[in-house]
This record gives structure tokens, C-alpha cells and sequence, in this order.
């Protein structure tokens, strides 16, 4: 088995792993529709399986190899080519900047997760997209989409990972807006492209202080040189404002602060970090392209918009997390950042109608918990969350999917076949989805020993005890930086936060799951099949066919052989289960969500937690300084502390999941009905998410409009207007006085070559005296002279008008001395072959040395 | 032996000649004949001088001399010819389309 699998240090494998979706997208992206069908679902399918299966062999030969060296960080790598170099820090010395790829215990599970879940999601596209037109690119975008995602995943360095970074915003704004006909996806595809933006001018940043402070960008060299970032003293400040360190004056004078404000450089680095991280994964204040993101095909909103691509930021984190715990400050930032918007998400997820809109402001509060682990230190738990929200949301979302699928049957538009108000009761039609969904959302909302329980208790618990400090007991020389310490209160805060946050999580999932499945269809009115049949036949035989774009319109209806009525009161064919092409990937996600909770458990149920222990060698080195039980306790308090933290957990599943039992099923939904009468303002408010759309409209977006006007206006009157024409007047000018020679006359013509001509005689019947200086070392000056034809040379070296020597002769050069602080003439006489003479003056001067050294 | 300045000067002389009429006349076949003076004006002053820079006492043996400007006017002459010949076919073709071998009716290409 050894001998069969390439060598660690040179691990072709990757190279399979990677360069089969990229021969899928690109196979169905040039010759896709004239394969057909059958073969871009092949071609799709094999590149994503091929690319699982190398996957899941390179895994477990990492696996074999972290058992031969127990605790030390492994890696798998495979070198494609070298990218480019570049220089770095005070002593400018040569970063290389390789195409290397790197499978590590942390890179290696994100691997696993992206083909596999990619794969089932891949399967489930190939029945949910049958009847779309555009079968072929959809199938190009999603490989290439697992393409990027394994670049940004198994890069090696920081460039390489920001190709991949940008390779799935890319894919990400293609699905988006891959229905592009309707102008609002097209736009929301915009959105989320420029939102992921504004996080990549953070990563840019970071990328390039990295390189100044630490002189290098892959992993391995930023782990050597991450101590570069908070090395005492001035050099490794950044000077945030004056920005890089400048001064001030003039009128801008009243910008000088008293004292320039400074950050120290992991500080600077981290929170540029973050803000990319932000971008990428959703969270405040760039989380608003999320919700927008679902107007994509939902497959796409299940593998990108929940399952992988969102997780990249905590992935970054996570990778870089050496750096993160470098700033006490960021760390809490991110914490805050994360519990906020797992709070601020969720309140908003409690009051929306469109299932999918539903589960993406939980994927966006999901993020904010994930957040929160890293934020606290807890790296470990918050990759277990990203773990475990990949199976959990992605079946979420294929199942939302498989009902959307099926409320189609009837219904054709869009935002009512996803309207929540119009389902109801499909656990009876749609069992396997239902239990699925079920088991997902079980998952999610924390019931008791399924995978989404254990790693939300980790994080709430992590939460409380766990604070980052700088990193100071294990490295002496830091003890005379004035280092920020997070407050103590920060950490109950944070757990209480996340608590009501869960909370509300139970609520608004319990909330969307008894809606739809529970309770009384409100689709259409469902009539009984032998009758239906008994009417159609009558129908058809009647020669009263079905409305006329029944035959090519929606084509889900065709395969079943539904009838068009748009009025739902007409009694209807029940909706349908999805074809096994969709079930299985449910199931086997639903599986996943309920049991992958055995990877990392906690209360001591195991007595090695396998994640905890096959991610240690990468977290080590960042948590066993940075990371501390704080509160004056030791870590035997912190383990007696697990129980009663869970215990929060517990309850806000308890409460969010009776509370939402209690109004939906037992009321049925009439608490619900009379708290928004009751509190219409807050309703409409969470109903359109806190008006943070139209905040952002009133404000950025306004300003940029206007600036852009700004800029509109002095283009067409300063540019336009006053350059442009002034410009234009001047060549119309001279044409007009040029075109008076252009008079078509052969003897004006003529008359204006002898004249020429005669200019040309004349500038070479007369000398041209001229000569370069040139430095020639040992404070001489090397006088050149220019040539020409025929010319002869005297010089007269000391200026006083007397040459040297009588005959002209061929000297072009001349060497003098010339001492600091003195200067000296020097005469030129040139002459040709008309006898002709003429005399030019060389002014030579040393300007004076320096006389002090300071 | 006539000194060569004698023959610059005649060269000159010829050669303002037929700038002078270049210039001058409007008659095109007039126009070219002066181009040809000019040149034959060349033609003499290149064979004057060479002629002048002759090795003396050896002016009857061309053994081991440099000819090159009566090389140079025979070149010339052959050019001439050419020129001649193309100059011509322009003028009748231009008479065939304006009736006229006036040069200053020769304006298609104004402005």
C-alpha cells in the first residue's frame, strides 16, 4: 500500500484531487450542450467522485502518517510550479511564491467535507436542474466552483489561497445569477460579488503587512515569522492614523493628533483578516449579500451559500490562527462580531415566510457561532460547528429544495412555491424529505446527543471559561509592551448572547419545520386521484386540452402529467416525493447530521475526543500560550464547569423548541397572529431585516452614488467640456494653417523642397558643437565630444581662450580633475571640412561634500 | 587641361538653370526637361571631379584609378531614363484626362 502512493514531499495525488473538476468545468463548459445530457451528468458526476474518492485515499494516508510521528503537525505536498517572486521586510531578502498545494490534518477534513458533500449535491443537482436549459454551464459552474474551493482549501500559501478565495466568489456570483433573465438575480449576483470585495481589500492588506513584518507568506514560513508581529519597539507599529506614519501640515494641520495612534502589526494584520473573513462568511456589517445569494438554484444555495464556500473565513482563521491569537484585541473582536451576528440573524430568521430566506439568515447565524468558537480560542469547536453545519444545512437546504420541487407541481411562481403560508401538512406526501428534514433539524437546533448539539455545547461553553491574553508567560521579551487584556465580564456575555441566540435558533427552525410539514395543506385543494384521472380522460376525449403552454412549459409538470390551473381552488394531484436522485443525498446527509456528532463529543463520553485529537498538532502551538481558563480558577474548575454551562444549551432547546410547538401546533399559530397585531412596528421591522438594506442604501451606497455623480459632472465639464474642446480647437487650428500648403500646386510643392533642401545643405555645411560629461571616477570628469562628419577637434582645457594646441587634430575626448567645490571651463573648438569653426563653453563644478556625517 | 573649377562652375550653372525653370514653368514636358538638365548638371560635376582627383602623370592609364564617379554618372543616366519613361506615361495619361499638359491644372490631390 506504501510503495503504491506518491511520496508526502511530492504528493501527485493532489493533483487528481484538483485537476478533475477542472476538466469537468472545463469539458462542459466548451462542448457541454453538444454532449447531452447524459454525458454532462457523467462528466460531472465522475470528476466530483473521482476527485472524493483521491480525496478520501490522500486522507488516509495522512491519517497513516500522523500515527508514525504522534503530535507533530503533517502535511502532504505537492509542488506545481514556482508562481513568482517577491521581496520582503527591512532586509529585502527573496520570498518565493510557489503554486504549492498542502494536505494537513485541518485542510485535509475541509477537504473531505467540500468533494463529498459537493458530490451528493452534484448527485441531487442532476435530478433538481433535469428540465433547465442550461444544464451544461450549471454543471461547468459547479465544478469549477469545487475547483476554486480545493485551491482556497489546499493552498499552501496565502496568494495561492486567494486565487481560490476569489475562484468561489467568482462561481458564487455566476450561480447567483445564473438565472440571469430576471434582472433581481442578476443583481443580488452583483451584490454579492461587490460585498466579497470589500472583504478582499482586507485580505489584500494583510497579505501584503504579512509579508513586510513576518517575510513570508506560506504557512510554514508565517508560523516562523509570526513573533515579527509584535516585536517591541517602533518598527513592528502600524500607524493607522496619520495613515503609514506621515505628518500633517499646512491647512491640513488640524488632522495631526496629538499623539499618531499606532496598532501593533498583528493587531493591523488580524483585523484586515477579519474583515476579508467577514466578507467571505457573512457576517456583520457585509452579511447583507447572504440572503440576496438565494435567488441561485438551490443546489447551489445548499453547496456554496451553506455547506463550504460561507465557511472559508472560519477556515482562514482557523488556517492563520498563530496570527489571530498574536492580538488579544481581534480575538475579541471576533467574538463580538460573531455573537452579534448569531443573535442579529436569528431575530431576523424568526419573522420571514420564504423557507429559503429562513435558512439563510441561519447559515448566517450558524456563521456567527463558528465565529464565536474561534473568536474565544476555540478553534477546534469551531471548525467541529463548520463540520457538522455542512451536513446539517446542506440537507436543510436539499430539502427545502425537494419541497420547492414539488410545490411546483402547482405552482409557478417562484416566491410562492417557496411561501412557508403555502405549504403545510407535507410530511404526509413527502415522507422521506420530511424525515430528513426532521433529523436536520434536530440537528441544528441542539436536540440532545445529535452532531449539531455537541458542537453548539462546545462553543457555548467555550465561550464562557475561555478569553485570548498575549501571549507573554511563554515569551519573556513581552513584557514591556502595553498589551490589551479582553475584560472579564466578556466571556458570561458572550455565552448569554449565544444562549438566547439558540434560543431563537429552535424557535425559527421548529417555526419553519411545523409549518411545512405539520398542519393542513394550503397549496391548492388536493382532489382525489381516481377522480382526476376520471376528469381528464373526460377532458381530453371532450377535445378540451390542457391550456395551450402546457406542453412547453414547466416540464416537472409534464414528466407527471399534471394539469395548469391557476386557481387553486381547483382540485389538484397531491405534490409528489422527489426521484431517488435527490432522496439519497437527503438521507445520507440527514444520517451524517444526526451522527457525526461522534467525531467530537463532549461530558467525557468518550475518552479521546478523535477531532480534538486529530486536529491538535495544527491549533498546539496558537492556543498553548494565547488561550487560558481565566476567573482565578484552574482547569479542574473549567471541567466542572461543562455540565452546568450545557445545561444552557439544553434549555434554550428546550424553551425555543416548546415555545414553537406550543404556538404552531397546539394553537395553531394564533399567538404567533396576535403578537404581530400587537406589535405591528417590530413585526414589519424584523420582516424587512431591520431596514439595514435601506440603512446601507441611505448611506454607502448613497455616497458612492453621489461621488460618482460628482465625478460624472466634472467629466462632462471639466474633461468634456473645457479639454476635450480646447483640445479639439487646437488641431482644428493648425489644420486649417496647414492646409493652405496642401494647395495641390506641383510648383508649390517644389518651391517647398528646394527650401528644405536648403536647410538641409545648410546644417551640414555648418559645425555643430557639442559634447557630453561624464563621471570617470577619482573626482574626474570624462568630456566627450559629439561627432560628425569631416570634424576636427581643439580644446582648450583651462578655459582662459587659449587652446592648447594650435592644429586641430582628432581628440573627441577630454579627461580633467576636478576637486569638490571647485569648478573650471572648458572650451570647445570644432571644425569640418568647409574650414568652418565653432567654439562651445563646458561649465564643470563638484558640488562640496557633506561636511557632517549626521 | 581645363582646371575642374571651370566645370563646377558650368555645373552650377546648368543646375540653376534648371531649378530656375522646374520652378518656373508650367508646361509639364518643360518641367521634366529641366529635371534632366539638373541632373546632367550632376552628371558633369561627378565626372569633373573625379576626373581632378586623378593620380598626375597618369592620367592616360586608368589602371589602378578610382572611377566611381563616372560610374556614378552612368548610374545616374540609367536612372534618368527610367524617370524619363514613367514621367512620360503620368503626362499622357494626364492629358488624356484634363486635355492639358499644364501642371497647375494638376490639383486633384487639393486639400
Amino acid at each position: 500500500m506504501r510503495s503504491l502512493l506518491p511520496s508526502p514531499n511530492d504528493y501527485v495525488l493532489i493533483a487528481v484531487i484538483l485537476g478533475m473538476p477542472l476538466l469537468g468545468a472545463f469539458v462542459n463548459g466548451i462542448w457541454g450542450n453538444r454532449l447531452g445530457k447524459r454525458a454532462v451528468r457523467l462528466m460531472a458526476l465522475g470528476a466530483v467522485g473521482v476527485s472524493f474518492i483521491a480525496s478520501v485515499t490522500a486522507f488516509f494516508s495522512l491519517a497513516q502518517l500522523s500515527e508514525q510521528d504522534k503530535g507533530a503537525p503533517v502535511k502532504l505536498v505537492w509542488t506545481a510550479w514556482e508562481w513568482m517572486h517577491t521581496t520582503a521586510g527591512y532586509d529585502g531578502s527573496t520570498v518565493a511564491i510557489e503554486a504549492k498545494f498542502s494536505i494537513d490534518q485541518l485542510s485535509g477534513v475541509m477537504m473531505l467535507v467540500v468533494t463529498g458533500v459537493g458530490f451528493l449535491i452534484h448527485l441531487y443537482a442532476t435530478s433538481y436542474m433535469d428540465t433547465d436549459k442550461s444544464y451544461a454551464r450549471f454543471f461547468a459552474y459547479m465544478n469549477l466552483f469545487i475547483f476554486a474551493m480545493l485551491v482556497l482549501v489546499l493552498a499552501d500559501n496565502l496568494p495561492l489561497l486567494f486565487v481560490g478565495w476569489e475562484g468561489v466568489g467568482l462561481c458564487s456570483y455566476l450561480l447567483i445569477g445564473f438565472w440571469y433573465e430576471n434582472a433581481a438575480n442578476a443583481a443580488a449576483g452583483k451584490k454579492a460579488f461587490i460585498a466579497n470585495r470589500i472583504g478582499d481589500f482586507g485580505l489584500l492588506c494583510a497579505m501584503f503587512l504579512l509579508v513586510e513584518y513576518t517575510g513570508a507568506l506560506d504557512w510554514h514560513g508565517l508560523a516562523n515569522g509570526a513573533l515579527g508581529l509584535i516585536h517591541p519597539g517602533e518598527p513592528s507599529r502600524v500607524h493607522v492614523w496619520p495613515l503609514g506614519g506621515g505628518h500633517y501640515e499646512g491647512f491640513l494641520r488640524f488632522l495631526q493628533p496629538h499623539r499618531p495612534f499606532t496598532v501593533s502589526a498583528a493587531t493591523a494584520v488580524s483585523m484586515a483578516l477579519l474583515l476579508g473573513c467577514c466578507g467571505k462568511s457573512a457576517q456583520i456589517p457585509l452579511y447583507v449579500w447572504l440572503p440576496d445569494a438565494m435567488a441561485g438554484p438551490t443546489p447551489v444555495s445548499a453547496l456554496i451559500h451553506a455547506a463550504t464556500m460561507v465557511t472559508a473565513g472560519i477556515y482562514l482563521i482557523c488556517r492563520l490562527s498563530f496570527v489571530f491569537v498574536l492580538s488579544p484585541f481581534t480575538m475579541m473582536m471576533i467574538a463580538i462580531v460573531g455573537a452579534g451576528t448569531a443573535l442579529f440573524a436569528a431575530t431576523i430568521a424568526l419573522v420571514q415566510n420564504d423557507i429559503k430566506k429562513v435558512l439563510a439568515y441561519s447559515t448566517i447565524s450558524q456563521l456567527g457561532f463558528m465565529f464565536l468558537g474561534v473568536g474565544v480560542g476555540a478553534f477546534t469547536a469551531g471548525f467541529f460547528h463548520v463540520f457538522t453545519h455542512a451536513f446539517f444545512k446542506a440537507c436543510l437546504f436539499l430539502c427545502a429544495g425537494s419541497v420547492i420541487h414539488a410545490m411546483h407541481a402547482r405552482i409557478h411562481d417562484d416566491d410562492k412555491a417557496q411561501d412557508v403560508r403555502n405549504m403545510g401538512g407535507l410530511r404526509k406526501w413527502l415522507p422521506l424529505t420530511h424525515l430528513s428534514f426532521a433529523a436536520a433539524t434536530a440537528a441544528i437546533i441542539g436536540f440532545p446527543l445529535t452532531s449539531g448539539f455537541f458542537s453548539k455545547d462546545e462553543i457555548l461553553y467555550r465561550a464562557f471559561i475561555d478569553r485570548t491574553v498575549n501571549p507573554e508567560d511563554g515569551l519573556g521579551f513581552l513584557h514591556r509592551m502595553r498589551t490589551y487584556a479582553p475584560p472579564q465580564w466578556i466571556g458570561p456575555v458572550l455565552y448569554s448572547v449565544a444562549v438566547v441566540a439558540a434560543a431563537l435558533t429552535a424557535f425559527y427552525m421548529c417555526r419553519l419545520y411545523f409549518l411545512m410539514f405539520w398542519g393542513e395543506f394550503k397549496g391548492w385543494t388536493i382532489g382525489r386521484p381516481s377522480l382526476l384521472a376520471r376528469r381528464e380522460l373526460a377532458a381530453a376525449q371532450a377535445g378540451v386540452a390542457h391550456s395551450p403552454e402546457a406542453g412547453a412549459g414547466d416540464a416537472h409538470d409534464d414528466a407527471s402529467g399534471h394539469a395548469h390551473h391557476d386557481d387553486p381552488t381547483t382540485p389538484g394531484y397531491a405534490p409528489h416525493e422527489s426521484p431517488w436522485q435527490m432522496t439519497v443525498p437527503l438521507i445520507i446527509l440527514a444520517a451524517f447530521s444526526l451522527f457525526a456528532g461522534v467525531l467530537d463529543p463532549g461530558f467525557g463520553i468518550l475518552k479521546e475526543r478523535p477531532l480534538d485529537h486529530w486536529l491538535e498538532p495544527v491549533f498546539k502551538a496558537s492556543t498553548d500560550h494565547a488561550v487560558i481558563f481565566d476567573y482565578g480558577h484552574d482547569a479542574a474548575w473549567a471541567e466542572h464547569m461543562e455540565w452546568p454551562l450545557a445545561l444552557g444549551g439544553f434549555l434554550a432547546f428546550a424553551i425555543g423548541t416548546g415555545l414553537a410547538w406550543w404556538v404552531y401546533i397546539a394553537k395553531r399559530g394564533a399567538p404567533a397572529k396576535r403578537l404581530a397585531e400587537a406589535q405591528p412596528g417590530l413585526y414589519r421591522l424584523l420582516l424587512d431585516k431591520w431596514r439595514i438594506d435601506e440603512l446601507y442604501d441611505g448611506t454607502v451606497i448613497a455616497a458612492v452614488e453621489s461621488l460618482a455623480e460628482t465625478a460624472a459632472a466634472v467629466d462632462k465639464s471639466l474633461i468634456d467640456g473645457v479639454l476635450a474642446r480646447f483640445t479639439s480647437l487646437v488641431v482644428a487650428a493648425s489644420g486649417t494653417v496647414l492646409r493652405a500648403f496642401q494647395n495641390g500646386v506641383v510648383h508649390v510643392y517644389a518651391a517647398m523642397m528646394v527650401v528644405g533642401l536648403a536647410f538641409t545643405g545648410w546644417f551640414f555645411a555648418v559645425p555643430h558643437a557639442g559634447a557630453t560629461v561624464a563621471e570617470a571616477g577619482n573626482d574626474d570628469y570624462l568630456v566627450t565630444a559629439a561627432p560628425g562628419v569631416g570634424y576636427a577637434y581643439r580644446w582648450d582645457a583651462d578655459g582662459e581662450g587659449k587652446p592648447e594646441k594650435h592644429d586641430f587634430g582628432g581628440d573627441t575626448t577630454l579627461k580633467l580633475h576636478v576637486r569638490p567645490g571647485q569648478s573650471q571651463n572648458v572650451n570647445l573648438e570644432v571644425r569640418n571640412s568647409f574650414g568652418l569653426v565653432r567654439t562651445k563653453t563646458i561649465h564643470l563644478a563638484r558640488p562640496q561634500e557633506p561636511t557632517s556625517s549626521l | 587641361m581645363i582646371p575642374a573649377e571651370q566645370y563646377v562652375i558650368l555645373s552650377a550653372l546648368l543646375f540653376v538653370i534648371g531649378g530656375v525653370g522646374f520652378l518656373v514653368r508650367r508646361n509639364v514636358l518643360v518641367t521634366l526637361m529641366s529635371i534632366e538638365v539638373m541632373l546632367n548638371a550632376s552628371n558633369l560635376a561627378l565626372v569633373a571631379f573625379n576626373r581632378s582627383r586623378l593620380a598626375p602623370g597618369a592620367a592616360q592609364s586608368y589602371v589602378g584609378q578610382s572611377h566611381t564617379g563616372q560610374v556614378f554618372a552612368f548610374f545616374i543616366i540609367a536612372a534618368e531614363a527610367a524617370e524619363v519613361a514613367v514621367g512620360l506615361a503620368i503626362v499622357l495619361a494626364f492629358y488624356r484626362l484634363r486635355r492639358t499638359v499644364r501642371s497647375d491644372e494638376a490639383d486633384l490631390l487639393k486639400n
